[in-house]
């Protein structure tokens, strides 16, 4: 159903094609289409490899290798409204499975500039020394909290979106971005 | 652990007006969507290319091209009943004669028989690591409408994956596959599992 423009506001019309569509032009044999996908959601898949193996070489890696595998299997996404979600499921498995074979501490300092000084304030930090502390302090989570946060509060999914993300329940969603902020609140207070 | 005020939770996931916080609980919530606004962006990176390539491998790899969907959607003809017969035999000719041909195992092949228990469905097909998990390759019949649908197919030998796809929508594993395996995709599903021997 499509939600209908308030009244005085302009009429906006889409030309992009829905997920479905695109998924069945995939299938019909047109691969690729499948570019159309990438570029739809590659960004936001991105981020969240990311930000889940704290490594911008792992997450492209571990976002290549979830994308063929959804072009490979694209006939089982049996909800092609969900795409986003299933994208997003494959993606996270692959990561889990990266984060499996390897302690996260090892990889996020890796690139991550030289911690502040202690004198430093927040508020005098530079941007990219913030991202570093940010990204320093979300490393030290347990990956189930560390993908909650990074669901809900960067990639903006609502909790229904989450579990079909994760497969968990709604109210173990909850409690899991409800420790992950308590956690990342006491790691960024730790560090700056 | 530092344990948030519950009004901060609440704010955060939406539920109040952040505006409404007392000042002293400001702190920690600028702080945590702070920290999320500098996580959102995206690395400078595109696996665009990468991606498409191994696409285009693959496709050059594959069997032959799938028939489009509009050539496997049912059709329904009407005709005279003095055609019917001929139509019958002439597509008979078509459909079974490739059929048997291809029931014919090579010496790395095997004969994969499929059996699944439906009553009251009205299409039952197999998808599977065999045909790419494409829809319309091996559709099952149920001749008698007993409900039990059945199917053979010639594979290469080796481990296959494997599910029922119910009317065209409901995909079920086979409840009387033996062995499974998680389908990979976090949901608890499970294909079927399959082994063709020579």
């Amino acid at each position: 159903m499509t939600k209908p423009a308030p009244r005085g506001s302009p009429l906006v019309v889409s030309d992009a094609p829905s997920d479905s569509s695109v998924v069945a032009q995939v299938l019909d044999g047109d691969a690729e289409a499948f570019g159309i996908i990438i570029r739809r959601y590659e960004p936001g898949l991105l981020r969240f490899a990311a930000r889940m193996l704290g490594s911008a070489d792992a997450a492209a890696d571990a976002v290549a290798e979830s994308l063929v595998r959804a072009y490979r299997h694209l006939a089982q996404c049996r909800d092609p409204e969900h795409l986003k979600s299933w994208l997003y499921r494959i993606t996270g498995n692959r990561c889990r499975s990266h984060i499996g074979r390897r302690h996260m501490s090892d990889i996020a300092l890796d690139d991550a500039p030289p911690l502040a000084d202690p004198v430093d304030t927040w508020a005098v930090l530079e941007r990219s020394e913030q991202v570093a502390l940010v990204e320093r302090a979300l490393a030290q989570l347990q990956p189930e909290k560390r993908e909650a946060f990074v669901l809900k509060h960067v990639e903006g999914l609502s909790y229904e979106e989450m579990a079909d993300v994760t497969g968990a329940r709604i109210p173990t969603l909850k409690m899991r971005v409800h420790r992950a902020r308590e956690a990342l609140l006491l790691a960024l207070k730790e560090l700056v | 652990m530092t344990v948030i005020d519950p009004r901060v939770q609440e704010a955060l996931d939406g539920e109040r007006d952040p505006a409404t916080l007392p000042p002293e609980l400001r702190e920690d919530y600028a702080r945590l969507t702070g920290a999320a606004a500098l996580l959102s962006a995206a690395p400078a990176t595109s696996v665009a290319d990468r991606v498409m390539a191994q696409i285009r491998e693959i496709r050059r790899e594959a069997p032959a091209p799938r028939p489009p969907n509009w050539l496997l959607r049912p059709v329904t003809f009407r005709l005279r009943p003095v055609w019917t017969l001929a139509v019958a035999a002439a597509v008979a000719a078509v459909v079974f004669l490739p059929f048997r041909e291809a029931a014919k195992p090579g010496a790395e092949e095997g004969v994969a028989q499929f059996v699944g228990h439906f009553p009251g469905a009205r299409s039952v097909e197999v998808v599977g690591s065999f045909n790419d998990w494409q829809r319309g390759a091996l559709a099952l019949r149920d001749d008698d409408n007993d409900g039990i649908w059945h199917g053979a197919v010639v594979l290469p030998a080796g481990q296959h994956e494997y599910m029922f796809v119910v009317d065209g929508e409901r995909w079920v594993s086979d409840p009387l596959a033996g062995r499974y395996v998680d389908d990979g995709f976090g949901a608890g599903q499970q294909n079927a599992l399959l082994i063709v021997r020579p």
